[in-house]
This record gives structure tokens, C-alpha cells and sequence, in this order.
């Protein structure tokens, strides 16, 4: 009888007497062989952490050789999404930064309020540099006394304005870039093409989403948006942003939006199928206009100068946190990185366009055409646009107001607000969030 | 095991009587000190990296706390701020919301499912691997598949719905249609493993029942309910408890939904109280907030939690 | 004797009922296959492609090739294999065991602890994340891979799943016949008991390497991208703004086939389990 409880096939007995074993294979199942000290042997190591792709391997082979006893070594995380809970987990826990850390735009907007967790750069002789770089680009990472710099500018979202050559012919209008771009030399201009184009039923919306839109038009109105240099909420108040919100809202009116949501397939997919005729594009949205829209749509598209004054859109920096064992070094290698010689390089490598005037100037980026866009001249399409721009104050809040107002120009294309509606709910959202 | 056994057959000498005798203290230890034995794994690790975790969290929602680090201690000034929140409040009626519609026909489906799985049919293993293999899908893979269904000018949920004169919806912009199709995210991920678990537990069920209320003339819909269903019954509770819970954490199916948008939508019509976490605590980087919705979802998920014991127990009061 | 079928008419609808959840189910898994398979442009294509394309071994070649070589995805692959084996084995383990004290054995505070249990699994998971790197860097753990698998050695979820199947699978007679026969509560665990939670322990095994294998956000936050986890490793595979589709899809496609693997093995045991007489009561 009893033996009926004891069944042959103790198959658990394995598995736990494994598990016990597990208990003291814990450590063979580490396979991480990171090698935590950064100095040894006189030489040390400088961790730089990075999203996305900077471009910066030459220079750090160049680096290395130049400089015995450096050696560099660099993390990078593929989606900015990805990057910035690890960058606020990071600081938090005061330990994980590296040496050099890259820091979007909005992020370093953020961080100006309270700079303490990164060393001044003035300190490490950076005042020098400034004329290195596009005064705004400067001035984002200074603090407002000028007593504190957090970081030295990368590259700049540059932007032009990418069509659809085959559209505009089918619609009867220009298609060479430079008469292209004399149709739109303001945003009225362009509101009055986009309605050529949308009467001729190409099939086709004038432009994909209304946000980005927003976004340039709003930059070229002045030099502050939500926030005055005091970090007074001014939404409500300053005529620029109004002005921008309501050139986006007759826009919208006209019926030019596509309505896409920026990043889904369908988005993705209109590159190639062309259910958009133009769209504003940074300097590295074109390998992605390349990609999606595929070898068979090679002159199609090309790329004009924007409406307006110039345009700019995001960008990075780098910055030394104070929790780095080796701040002088890292500040050095942040420098050597940022350099009009170093910016020329990352644009070479991965068309991060740079925030350095000289840079700008080079052969190597001035002198850049792309073949895809019937040979563009891209670099100085978009070295106009970024040199034209006039500086902008944002205010660390700048983010959160801007999603507000982002969020309700998408719900007027939904249809689900009327515009002033949508504006009402805009400001009290900003005031709401800002005041948090 | 020679000697258990001798010992089981009551074959034992005066030196194994002796034995036993001594076995008796250390039985009875085994008797009362197994159980903690048994359960203290689980509190030992999670003392080592749960615990910490719990009490850091609550710490800093009585923090003003930003990406910068502590600002400090505001006691409940987070908590006061939050009950008085319109997005607070507008992602927890989304979260109520979806949990019943994603829940309901997730679980319901899952005993079907595997009430026929359960069967002897052909090529078993073969359809119980396919009704799980959305789990294993990646989520990469699923926010593409979706955004295929559900897009508003292309895709084939409103190509289906124009063959019978409806839509096109916009899937995305009202709250309806979204809840709709997160619901749907929702169902087809976790049906298969649902069905699973209860299928699990009906292996354990004895044919001899079924075999019995055969005889009596019980067909299958009839042994289905009054041997099936009561007999599953942990695993019904198991379930529903963990959908409850998944319900309140609900995060990556509407994230994916948006295209990565924390937000949920242009009117938050889809931000769960998860994601409003995540975007208080990582993208605006109000950390100390962050903390205080943290805490307010566990103490929600507490009371859904017994809201679903008292539930529970009237419905089985009633069917007694 | 019993009917080994249903009846004809009856058999036919479970039938039809079955293959009509199946399609829906392996669908968007079929399409992915279809989409690894060919290359970048059939993406957001109407109506999608619905027949495989010849690109499978090019989409490969480019995943373990060069151009991929910063995603580590042969590392990641190895990483989560050894981290998913460890935490399961430990995981059925310690559950099974912790859950069948709380179903079957009468301790002082069993229900007080139990629902100390069940809690723990109510706190969301994105806020611990901070903390616990915290804690691993204390412990020096940052991007070793041990920090991906000690703490979920035991969790919350396996213990409830177990309590909760060992309620019903295993008979008291059964308990009380082998403590009669002088088992010792962990000997009565190895030979009657865990017979008995085969099947729930099987579904645990197969959820819980799923489970690691498909995390995310905590291997993001505390490895780094040289010692990645799949998942990890995917993610690499994009870059901010442009996702390859293929290589992406085609790497969920090698990311998934281990996980068939498992489960070919685990479900052997989910239909073994009703044979056994051990379970009969």
C-alpha cells in the first residue's frame, strides 16, 4: 500500500537537489566582467555615457593615442526613452553617471534650476571656448548669473523643410528646392501653399502632424516662450506663443494636417507612399526619410529652407557629474569631444549636425550634399537655418507646458476640442503643471 | 528509505522503538518548524531587496524631490496635491475602466478555453501552445501588430467595420474606442495564460467524477459547472486576484497603444494611474510625487483586493 | 468504459472554437515571421503582406553581423538563458515548497503571512527600481548579472500560485497516510507532495521563465549594453528615431525560440500530470 505514495520518477527530487546546487552557483551565474576600478596602473579610465548615436568612436581612438594613461569607454543606450530613467537613477542613487554624460536639451533645461550634481566646467577652463559655439547653445547651459556652466553643446536639431518633389508637380507647384523655398519666405506663405497643394486632390495631406509645426513657429517668435528669465509662467501673456498657437489652429482649419501620429507605422509608412507632401526636418531625420522611404523613392523627396527665420529643434550637450572620481580629466576629454574638430567628425559619422559656427563653416559640413535628395546641399541648408535663429529662453519647466499645448493642438485635428476650448484647456494645464 | 519503510510496516525493534521515541521531540519540532522553514525563503529575499525598496518609496513621497534630489520633507503636501488632481482622478477612472473590460472577457474566455483544451482531442499540445504563444510575443512586436488593427486610415479592424457601414474610428482620439482596443491588447495577451493556469488545476480533478456524473446523464455543459467550476475553484480565486492586481499596474499595453506616450492620448483618454506615475516620476521628473501615486496605487490595489474577498464570499453565499 | 470522444456534432464546434483562437492568437506571431523574412518596406503596408519573403537568413546574418555588433545580442541571448534557468529552478523550488505550507500544514500566523505575501505583490514594480539599484550599489552589483537573478530567486507570485493549486492537488488523506508512515514534513514534500503539484508546477516553471525572459526594465536599469539581457539587447537593436523593423523582428523571432523550446518540455509535463496515481485521491 504505502509504497504507492513513493512513485518511481522522483523528477522534483532532480529539479530541487539543482536548485539547492543553484544556491552555490549564484556567483558562476554572474557573467558581468566589468572591471569597477577606473584607475590602475596610472592609467584610468573615463566612462562616457551616451543615447542614441553621437559618432564619437574615431575620436576616441585619436583621444587615446594623444593621450597616454586615458582610456575611454563609453555606454550607450539606443532610445532617449531608455536613457533619461536611467540618467534620473543615476543621480538619485549618486552612483552609475560615468565621467562624461550626454544630456538632451529638455533634461539640461531641467537641471539649470538646481545645477548641483555636475561640476562647473568654468572651473576647468571652458570659459575660453565660448566662441566655439552658437551664443543660444552657450547661454542654454549657463546659469543665469553666468557663474556656472554644466555643459558644453553637441550638436543642434537644424532643420529644413522636406517635400515631395512628385506631389508638388502633380499639384502644379515649383519643385527645384530654391523656388520651392521662395514660396514660404513667412508661415503665411506656406498656409496659402499648402492649400494649392490640398485643392489639387493629390491624394495627399500638406504636412503630416501640426506639433512639430507648432514647435518652429514658435521658436522664431522672440526670445522667451512659457517662461520669462525669471521662470514666471508667461503662456498666458506672451503674444508669441499665442501667435504660434493660432497660425498652427488656421492650419488645421484649412484641413493641411495628415493627423499622423508622429513615429507609428502609418507615419513610418507615408514616407515611402507619400501621404504627406512636406515635412520639418532635422538634420538627422534624412537617413530616416532614406530608410523608410525606401531605394525606389531616390529624388523624390528633397529638402528646402523653412518658413520663417531659421529653425531648431532639440540637440545635446555633455556634461561632467560631480559623483566622477576624475572631473579634470573628464572636463578635458567633454572639450576635446565638443570641439569644432570633434563636432565635424560626429557629423561626418552620423550627421549630428553641430552647434559650433566653426564647425558649421568647415568644408567637410558646409560643403555636405545628400544624393538621395536629388543632391541637396544639406549643410548649408541647415548651417542657415541654425546660424539664423535667434536665442530662445525655455525655463525648466519648459517640457511638461510644452506637452500641454502639444497635447491640445492633436486633440483639435481629433475633432475632440474646438480650438478655443483646447486653448482654455491648454493654459490651465500649464499653470497646473507648472505649478506642481 | 529501507529503514522508513521497515519503520511503516511497524516491523521495528525495541532499538527502533527507542528511536521513535527520540524521533518524537524531533517530529514534533519537525512539525511546528517546517512550516516556517518552508515559507522563510521568500521573506528572507524579499527582506533583502524588497523591503528597502517599499520603505525608500513611501519616504520619499513625503519628500519634495525632483531630479535634482531631496528638496525636503513636505509630510503629506504630495499626498494633498494628488486627491486634488484632475489627471489623478481621470487616470484612475481609466484604470477602473479597463480593468473591467479587459478582465471579464479575459477570464471568461480563459475558462472556456480551457474547458476545451481539457478534452481529449487531437494534436493537444499543439493548440496549447498556440493559445499561449501571445505571451511569449515581444511587445515590440505587439505595439506594431496593433497599430496595424486599430490604424485609423489603413487599418483592418476599420476595414472590417466598413463592410458593414460603420466608422471609420479613430481609434486613439476617444475614450471609448481606446479603452476598446487597450482592452483588446489586453485580452488576447493574458487569455491564453489564464487558461492555463486553470487548465492546470483541472488536470487535478479525477476522472472518476466525471465518469460518475456521465453515468448519471450529466452532459457537458451540466459537469462543467458542478464539478468543473467549484473544483477550480482556488484557481479562479488565484486568478482573478492576479488580474485585479495586474488591472491596477496596467502600464505596457496602453503605453504601446499611444506609441510609446505616456501621456495616453492627447485628452489622457487612456492614461492609467501607472503610467501617470511613470510620467510624474520619469519624464518630469518629479520624483517625491512620483512616490506619493506609488503608494496611493498599492493602498487602491489593497482595497480593490478585498473589495474582491467580500465579493467573493456573497457570491458564494448565495450559491449555497 | 468512457467515451474517449465527444460526440460528432459537439467535436466539431470545440474544433472550430479552438482553430478560431488559435489563428487569432498566432496571427500577429505569424506576421512577424513574415515580416522577418523580407525587408524594410512592407512595413505599414495596406494590406499587409501575408506570405513569407526570402530576406530571413540576410535579416539574421546583419542581427549576429557587425552591423548589429553594439546590441550584443549573442551575449544577451546567453545572459538571459543562464539568468532564466536559475531563477526558475529556484523559483518552482522555494514556491512549491512555501506553498504547501501555506495550503496543507497548520502554523501559528499562516494567514497573516499569507496575505504579507499577496501584498507585496500589489506595490508597483517601476517605483522599486531606483531603490534597488541603490541596493546594488552597495553590493557592487551594477552590470553583473547576478543582479538580474538573486533578487526574483522566490517570488510573490509562485508562492500564491502554488498555495492556491495545492489546495485542491493534494488530498489530506494523502498527508495524513504518509505522516502515519513517519515521513518528515520535507520528506512527505519530496515524495507525496510534489508528485501531486507536477502540473501547477509546470505552468509555474513555464510563466516563470517566460517572465524572465521577457523583463525589461529592470535589467535596462542596472546592466549596461555590453552585458545586455535579450530583451535589453532588442532595444538596442533600434535607435532613437529609426526602428529597422526586420532585424528587430527578426531578432524577436530568435528571442522566441527558445521559449518553444521550454515549453515543448514543460507542457510534457502539464499533460503527464492526470496519468499519475499519485494524484488520485
Amino acid at each position: 500500500m504505502s509504497t504507492r505514495w513513493f512513485p518511481g520518477r522522483p523528477g522534483l527530487l532532480k529539479i530541487s537537489v539543482a536548485a539547492l546546487a543553484v544556491a552555490g552557483l549564484i556567483a558562476g551565474c554572474g557573467g558581468g566582467d566589468k572591471d569597477g576600478a577606473s584607475s590602475e596602473g596610472g592609467t584610468i579610465t573615463l566612462t562616457v555615457k551616451t543615447f542614441s548615436q553621437f559618432g564619437y568612436e574615431d575620436l576616441y581612438t585619436q583621444y587615446e593615442a594623444s593621450h597616454p594613461g586615458i582610456k575611454i569607454k563609453q555606454e550607450n543606450i539606443a532610445q532617449l526613452g531608455d536613457y533619461t530613467p536611467k540618467l534620473q537613477q543615476w543621480l538619485t542613487a549618486g552612483s552609475g553617471a560615468g565621467d562624461v554624460v550626454a544630456l538632451e536639451e529638455g533634461i539640461l533645461v531641467k537641471l539649470m534650476a538646481k545645477p548641483d550634481q555636475f561640476v562647473n566646467l568654468l572651473d576647468y577652463d571652458a570659459g575660453s571656448l565660448k566662441s566655439n559655439f552658437l551664443d543660444w547653445k552657450w547661454n542654454q547651459a549657463l546659469t543665469t548669473d553666468g557663474k556656472k556652466l554644466i555643459g558644453l553643446g553637441t550638436d543642434v536639431g537644424a532643420q529644413g523643410m522636406c517635400y515631395r518633389t512628385d506631389l508638388f508637380a502633380k499639384a502644379g507647384l515649383p519643385t527645384e528646392r530654391d523656388k520651392v523655398g521662395a514660396l514660404w519666405p513667412s508661415w503665411d506663405d506656406y498656409l496659402a501653399t499648402g492649400k494649392k497643394l490640398t485643392a489639387a486632390n493629390t491624394g495627399a495631406s500638406f504636412y503630416d502632424s501640426s506639433g512639430a509645426l507648432y514647435q518652429n513657429i514658435l521658436m522664431q517668435q522672440g526670445d522667451t516662450t512659457y517662461f520669462d528669465r525669471d521662470n514666471k509662467l508667461i503662456v498666458d501673456s506672451n503674444p508669441g506663443v499665442r501667435k504660434a498657437w493660432d497660425q498652427t489652429v488656421a492650419m488645421i482649419d484649412a484641413g493641411l494636417s495628415g493627423k499622423l501620429t508622429t513615429w507609428s507605422p502609418q507615419w513610418n509608412a507615408g514616407f515611402k507612399k507619400g501621404t504627406f507632401a512636406t515635412i520639418p526636418c532635422p538634420a538627422w531625420m534624412l537617413g530616416i526619410i532614406q530608410d523608410q522611404a525606401g531605394p525606389g523613392n531616390s529624388g523624390q523627396w528633397d529638402v528646402a529652407r523653412v518658413p520663417g527665420e531659421g529653425a531648431v529643434r532639440g540637440g545635446s550637450f555633455l556634461a561632467v557629474p560631480t559623483q566622477s572620481k576624475h572631473p579634470k580629466e573628464a572636463a578635458e576629454l567633454a572639450k576635446f569631444l565638443t570641439s569644432p574638430d570633434g563636432q565635424t567628425a560626429a557629423f561626418k559619422a552620423k550627421n549630428n549636425f553641430p552647434s559650433s559656427p566653426a564647425a558649421i563653416d568647415s568644408a567637410a559640413v558646409s560643403g555636405a550634399v545628400n544624393k538621395y535628395f536629388n543632391n541637396a546641399p544639406v549643410g548649408k541648408i541647415f548651417g542657415t537655418s541654425a546660424k539664423s535663429l535667434k536665442p530662445v529662453y525655455l525655463g525648466p519647466d519648459n517640457q511638461v507646458v510644452g506637452d500641454a499645448i502639444g497635447d491640445a493642438l492633436t486633440a483639435i485635428e481629433q475633432g475632440k476640442l474646438k480650438p478655443g476650448e483646447a486653448w482654455d484647456k491648454a493654459l490651465s494645464d500649464a499653470k497646473r503643471a507648472a505649478g506642481k | 528509505m529501507t529503514t522508513l519503510e521497515h519503520e511503516a510496516r511497524g516491523e521495528g525493534t525495541v532499538v527502533d522503538r527507542r528511536r521513535r521515541a527520540r524521533a518524537g521531540a524531533w517530529s514534533r519540532l519537525d512539525l511546528h518548524g517546517s512550516p516556517y522553514l518552508f515559507v522563510a525563503p521568500f521573506f528572507v529575499l524579499f527582506a533583502a531587496f524588497g523591503l528597502f525598496p517599499l520603505g525608500y518609496t513611501v519616504v520619499v513621497s513625503l519628500h519634495k524631490w525632483d531630479l535634482t534630489g531631496d528638496a525636503g520633507l513636505i509630510g503629506f503636501e504630495n499626498y494633498s496635491t494628488l486627491l486634488a488632481d484632475p489627471d489623478f482622478w481621470n487616470a484612475l477612472l481609466n484604470t477602473l475602466g479597463l480593468l473591467v473590460l479587459a478582465t471579464v472577457p479575459q477570464l471568461l474566455g480563459a475558462l472556456i478555453l480551457a474547458a476545451l483544451l481539457n478534452r481529449p482531442i487531437r494534436a493537444l499540445l499543439f493548440f496549447r501552445l498556440g493559445v499561449l504563444i501571445p505571451v511569449v510575443t515581444s511587445v515590440a512586436a505587439v505595439a506594431i501588430v496593433f497599430g496595424q488593427l486599430y490604424g485609423r486610415d489603413t487599418g483592418l479592424v476599420n476595414g472590417l467595420l466598413h463592410l458593414f457601414s460603420v466608422g471609420p474610428v479613430d481609434w486613439q482620439a476617444s475614450r471609448g474606442g481606446s479603452w476598446v482596443a487597450v482592452a483588446s491588447m489586453v485580452n488576447w495577451r493574458w487569455t491564453g495564460y489564464n487558461a492555463l493556469i486553470y487548465l492546470a488545476a483541472m488536470q487535478s480533478i479525477s476522472r472518476d467524477l466525471y465518469e460518475a456524473a456521465q453515468i448519471d446523464g450529466a452532459g457537458p455543459v451540466r459537469q462543467f459547472r458542478s464539478i468543473t467550476v467549484p473544483l477550480i475553484r482556488p484557481a479562479l480565486i488565484f486568478t482573478v486576484v492576479m488580474s485585479t492586481i495586474g488591472g491596477m499596474q496596467l502600464f505596457t499595453e496602453p503605453l504601446l497603444f499611444g506609441q510609446g506616450d505616456v501621456s495616453g492620448g492627447s485628452l489622457r483618454q487612456f492614461q492609467t494611474i501607472a503610467m501617470y506615475m511613470f510620467e510624474q516620476s520619469f519624464q518630469n521628473f518629479d520624483y517625491g510625487y512620483g512616490s506619493a501615486v506609488a503608494v496611493v496605487i498599492f493602498l487602491l490595489t489593497v482595497i480593490a483586493g478585498v473589495v474582491n474577498a467580500v465579493v467573493g464570499r456573497m457570491v458564494r453565499g448565495g450559491t449555497q | 468504459m468512457r467515451r474517449r470522444t465527444p460526440s460528432g456534432h459537439g467535436n466539431s464546434l470545440v474544433y472550430l472554437t479552438l482553430v478560431v483562437s488559435l489563428v487569432l492568437s498566432v496571427f500577429p506571431l505569424y506576421w512577424l515571421f513574415v515580416v522577418a523574412t523580407r525587408s524594410n518596406d512592407v512595413v505599414g503596408e495596406f494590406p499587409p503582406p501575408l506570405l513569407p519573403g526570402g530576406n530571413l537568413m540576410d535579416n539574421l546574418q546583419r542581427l549576429f553581423g557587425p552591423e548589429a555588433a553594439e546590441a550584443h545580442f549573442a551575449r544577451g541571448l546567453l545572459n538571459s538563458a543562464i539568468a532564466s534557468v536559475c531563477v526558475t529552478v529556484s523559483v518552482v523550488f522555494f514556491s512549491s515548497l512555501a506553498g504547501f505550507a501555506f495550503a496543507k500544514l497548520r502554523f501559528r500566523g499562516r494567514n497573516v503571512l499569507l496575505l504579507s505575501v499577496l501584498a507585496t505583490m500589489m506595490v508597483p514594480v517601476q517605483m522599486g527600481i531606483v531603490p534597488l539599484y541603490m541596493v546594488m550599489v552597495k553590493l557592487g552589483w551594477q552590470n553583473h548579472l547576478q543582479a538580474v537573478i538573486v533578487p526574483f530567486l522566490v517570488s510573490a507570485f509562485g508562492v500564491f500560485l502554488m498555495r492556491q493549486y495545492a489546495e485542491r492537488a493534494v488530498p489530506d488523506e494523502l498527508i495524513e497516510a504518509a505522516r502515519l508512515d513517519g515521513c518528515t514534513t520535507f520528506g512527505l514534500f519530496l515524495r507525496v507532495v510534489s508528485p501531486a503539484l507536477r502540473p501547477g508546477a509546470a505552468v509555474l516553471g513555464l510563466f516563470t521563465f517566460m517572465g524572465t525572459w521577457n523583463e525589461f526594465l529592470w535589467p535596462l536599469a542596472v546592466l549596461e549594453a555590453d552585458n545586455p539581457t535579450v530583451q535589453f539587447a532588442l532595444s538596442q537593436l533600434a535607435t532613437q528615431y529609426y526602428t529597422d523593423y526586420t532585424l528587430m523582428f527578426a531578432g524577436t523571432l530568435v528571442a522566441i525560440v527558445p521559449l518553444l523550446v521550454v515549453f515543448v518540455l514543460f507542457g510534457r509535463q502539464l499533460i503527464s500530470g492526470i496519468m499519475d496515481g499519485a494524484v488520485r485521491s
